[in-house]
């Protein structure tokens, strides 16, 4: 089973610390280079507020996932019970952006150390004459997959607002609601007549 | 082997939720364990009937962990890794790693019988409808499945028929321990010999047709090929898990080897053909091999209640008046779950017979001739509710609200095989009549009464 | 009148032994084909009830097919709808983002992983990522009580049950009738206090 992080609009402060987290965590770079270097943040979770809550959004790992069913590329693939972007493979065509039903994808520049990867072919012609355009590619949560402190948005958050959904805490959660379901039921004198 | 005794019958305690629906069933109240806790198997009180195998739901959920995971279940059960089936609670611990083993052995020769009610069960198994008929299918995935002889255990009850109903005969006229009982069920023998030991004197001294066939595989089967016998592996096909426990015991050895190597359940060969990849819908009929496979309705009968006593009146019947019996269907044998008692005229004799089915009924029985109140002279008991065709090594049905309909479908497909027999009793098939004249002598002769009889062990102290 | 209110199936703790062949029913009852005998059960049986035991209490916990289904209301794709006074997981539209398993109250949903007669149910591009081969994976979905919609006799896991501890609630019945025995036990008592 695929896990995923959820945010917990209860505990959430809105602070975005988990987005500044999540930027720095997938930098290639040090923090301080990147800086010097002016690269912008790029999130894969985002804090959205509404009138009714306030919470940060990433991506729930469909295990049927509608963006790699419809990615024509196979730039999406199933690993360590994750949804991972191969973004070498991908060409930007933004159908996942259109499948996804929680609107959690996003396009970004690729870049490797902190400079852009330009294409070789395709150029943006302009008044300023014609330009290298970078690669755009699709980025979303990997559970920061390979980092040894686990995701970098739960290590940070204040407020405790994430909780990581796997198997595991599946198996407890639905345990816990079957066993008070009954035990409701089994004190209930009246429930049952017959 | 058999003193060992560790029984092949378990209750894993992992999977087991204590519903004690197996205790309900259970003939000889050998499961023990709280409500709502795992239950545990008496071995020295279990009959190793498997009824408890067939009414367990407690299956093991893919929604669930256990502490032992599912490949290594498989291997604690023998089963085969590639098994797709949920595993249950109570099971039986197969014997295909032997098997396989055996047929992959190019200096073993392989001898498989089948038992009766094989024929109208296995086709279940692939999706066919409960109790369809199929021996020729069976034969057919057996000869693919590369065994050297595909041997009938219907023979060898038919070669039952002519011991046991001369034993009868003689036993009646010459004044032998009377009631006489069947011995062809070995969860039933193995009952009187724990319960009732006092009583082992009225068991036949018969072996089952199990052990019967596996004696004639190793001698005349042995003459018949040119084969050396412990070059032989002698396999059954049953429909039963208390016969693993018949060919393990150590006096069933009379020929110098062992009768039966290895005893496969039907569901345990259902799964060597899947396994092996046979596609049994679309296999084109097929034979038994000859000459230890050819039988009569009679015969056939020994898979269903009532089908011992009536194969035994035929040719009793006959031994005692010589004169052909007027109706060879005797229908007040034949039924359900219970008891049935009745009389045969045969000359100025009258014989009494009473026929149990479901072992638990047979108690009061058995007190009443511990009594010395018992006025009749032959009882056939089979321990599984409506006989073999009930068996715990039958395939289980995922609801055991269908064991009836499969119960009756299968025994109706008895009827009908009994039917299309060429011969109707046990003495008229020409094979048991060769049998005798070139190998045998005579019924209870010095030789047929050293190979196909045997004795029986009291496991404990007479009441 | 009023509103038509969803019946659900409820167990009694009190008449369950805990034996599961409601489980077993119940996965029988969810295939295509007729399946008798266990070695035809050629993918694990995924219930959509789900046995509890716990020192006390033993019953299985199904679907209450809430009014206000918190499961339909929290799925991204609409794919839990009413249908027919039963609320119904449409598997075709099922992402398998199992957001409705964290939402249900009741722990009544499952993620299970798709088959269709006897053979995994394969996603059409999402594959796993492997160098050499294309491994497309199963689809998993969210399963629960349907009540046996498809099925002409009613819910299985009644049908099957040795202890008959299962039993279809119609609530607004119920509630009729414990109306009516208040009534008349009222009114066969209430010379003895409206003096």
């Amino acid at each position: 089973m695929n896990a995923f992080i959820l945010g917990n609009p209860e505990k959430c402060i809105g602070c975005k610390a988990c987005e500044i987290a999540c930027s720095v965590a997938h930098l290639d770079i040090s923090v301080v280079k990147a800086n010097e270097m002016n690269i912008p943040f790029i999130s894969r979770l985002n804090l959205v507020r509404t009138s009714a809550a306030t919470m940060p959004v990433q991506c729930r790992q469909c295990e049927d996932a509608p963006c790699a069913n419809v990615c024509s590329v196979g730039a999406i693939v199933h690993k360590d019970n994750c949804n991972i972007v191969l973004e070498e493979k991908c060409i930007g065509c933004k159908e996942c952006m259109l499948a996804c039903p929680f609107g959690m994808l996003e396009m970004q520049p690729k870049s490797a150390q902190g400079e852009m990867e330009f294409q070789a072919g395709l150029k943006v012609e302009s008044i300023n004459g014609e330009q290298q355009k970078a690669y755009v590619v699709m980025q979303k949560c990997d559970l920061c997959t390979g980092r040894a402190e686990g995701p970098a948005c739960i290590e940070v958050c204040p407020a405790n607002a994430f909780v990581i959904v796997n198997s595991e805490f599946i198996r407890r959660n639905l345990n816990q609601k079957r066993i008070s379901s009954a035990q409701e039921i089994a004190k209930c004198r009246y429930i049952r007549n017959s | 082997m058999a003193d060992k005794n560790q029984g092949n019958i378990k209750i894993d305690i992992e999977l087991c939720t204590g519903c004690r629906r197996c205790a309900e069933v259970c003939p000889v109240d050998a499961i023990e364990g709280n409500d709502g806790s795992s239950q545990s198997i008496n071995i020295d009180k279990c009959v190793m009937c498997g009824q408890c195998i067939q009414i367990c739901s407690a299956y093991a959920s893919v929604f669930e962990e256990y502490p032992t995971s599912r490949e290594k279940k498989l291997l604690e059960r023998n089963l085969p890794e590639t098994l797709t089936e949920p595993l249950f609670a109570a099971y039986s611990i197969g014997d295909l790693p032997k098997v396989k083993e055996a047929l992959a052995n190019s200096a073993k020769f392989t001898m498989v019988q089948c038992a009766p009610a094989v024929r109208v069960s296995i086709a279940e198994e692939f999706g066919m409808p409960l109790g369809s008929l199929v021996p020729g299918k069976l034969a057919a995935a057996l000869r693919q499945l590369g065994f050297n002889k595909i041997y009938d255990t219907n023979f060898a009850a038919d070669l039952t028929i002519m011991e046991e109903g001369s034993e009868l005969v003689q036993r009646i006229t010459e004044g032998g321990t009377l009631p006489m009982f069947t011995s062809c069920c070995p969860a039933w023998v193995k009952f009187v010999e724990r319960e009732y030991p006092e009583l082992i004197p009225h068991l036949s001294s018969c072996k089952s047709p199990q052990q019967m066939a596996g004696t004639m595989f190793k001698t005349y089967g042995a003459e018949k090929d040119s084969i050396e016998p412990e070059n032989i592996f002698s396999i059954a096909i049953m429909p039963c898990t208390c016969k693993k426990f018949e060919a393990e015991r150590p006096e069933m050895n009379t020929s110098g080897y062992q009768d039966v190597d290895a005893v496969l359940t039907v569901r345990e060969l259902a799964y060597l053909i899947k396994e092996v990849g046979i596609d049994f819908n679309s296999l084109l009929e097929s034979s038994f091999d000859k000459p230890l496979s050819m039988y009569s309705g009679a015969g056939h009968l020994f898979c269903a209640t009532g089908g011992v006593m009536e194969a035994a009146i035929r040719t009793a019947y006959e031994m005692i008046t010589e004169e052909p019996i007027s109706d060879v269907n005797i229908q007040y044998v034949r039924g359900g779950q219970g008891i049935r008692r009745g009389v045969v005229k045969a000359g100025d004799l009258k014989v009494k017979t009473v026929v149990v089915s479901g072992l638990k009924n047979v108690v009061p029985i058995l007190e009443e001739i511990k009594q010395g109140d018992a006025d009749f002279h032959f009882m056939e008991v089979m321990t599984c509710p409506v006989g073999c065709v009930s068996g715990g090594g039958q395939p289980k049905m995922l609801l055991p609200k269908d064991n009836d309909i499969s119960f009756k479908n299968r025994i109706s497909s008895t009827y009908r095989h009994y039917e299309d027999q060429i011969y109707r009793k046990s003495h008229e098939n020409p094979e048991i009549k060769a049998i005798y004249q070139k190998f045998l002598g005579e019924p209870l002769g010095q030789k047929s009464h050293h190979l196909l009889h045997t004795e029986y062990t009291p496991r404990r102290e007479g009441k | 009148m009023g509103i038509q209110l969803n019946s659900f199936v409820l167990a009694d703790p009190k008449k369950c032994i805990g034996c599961k062949v409601c489980e077993v029913a119940c996965a029988v009852a969810h295939r295509s084909e007729e399946l008798k005998t266990v070695g035809n059960m050629d993918v694990p049986i995924m219930p959509r009830l789900y046995l509890v035991r716990i020192a006390d209490v033993t019953m299985p916990i199904q679907c209450r097919h809430c009014e206000d289904a918190p499961c339909a209301n929290i799925c991204p794709v609409s794919a839990i709808t009413q249908i027919d006074n039963k609320i119904i997981i449409n598997e075709e539209k099922c992402i398998g983002c199992k957001s409705c398993m964290i939402a249900c109250p009741f722990g009544a949903i499952e993620l299970a992983a798709a088959y269709k007669e006897g053979r995994p149910i394969l996603q059409n591009l999402l594959t796993l990522n492997s160098e050499d081969e294309f491994i497309h994976k199963q689809s998993a979905v969210a399963s629960k009580c349907d009540l046996c919609i498809d099925r002409s006799n009613g819910p299985a896991c009644i049908e099957a049950c040795p202890r008959q501890a299962l039993s279809y609630e119609n609530v607004k019945m119920e509630k009729k009738r414990r109306n009516a025995e208040i009534v008349s036990k009222t009114g066969a008592t209430i010379k003895n206090f409206m003096v």
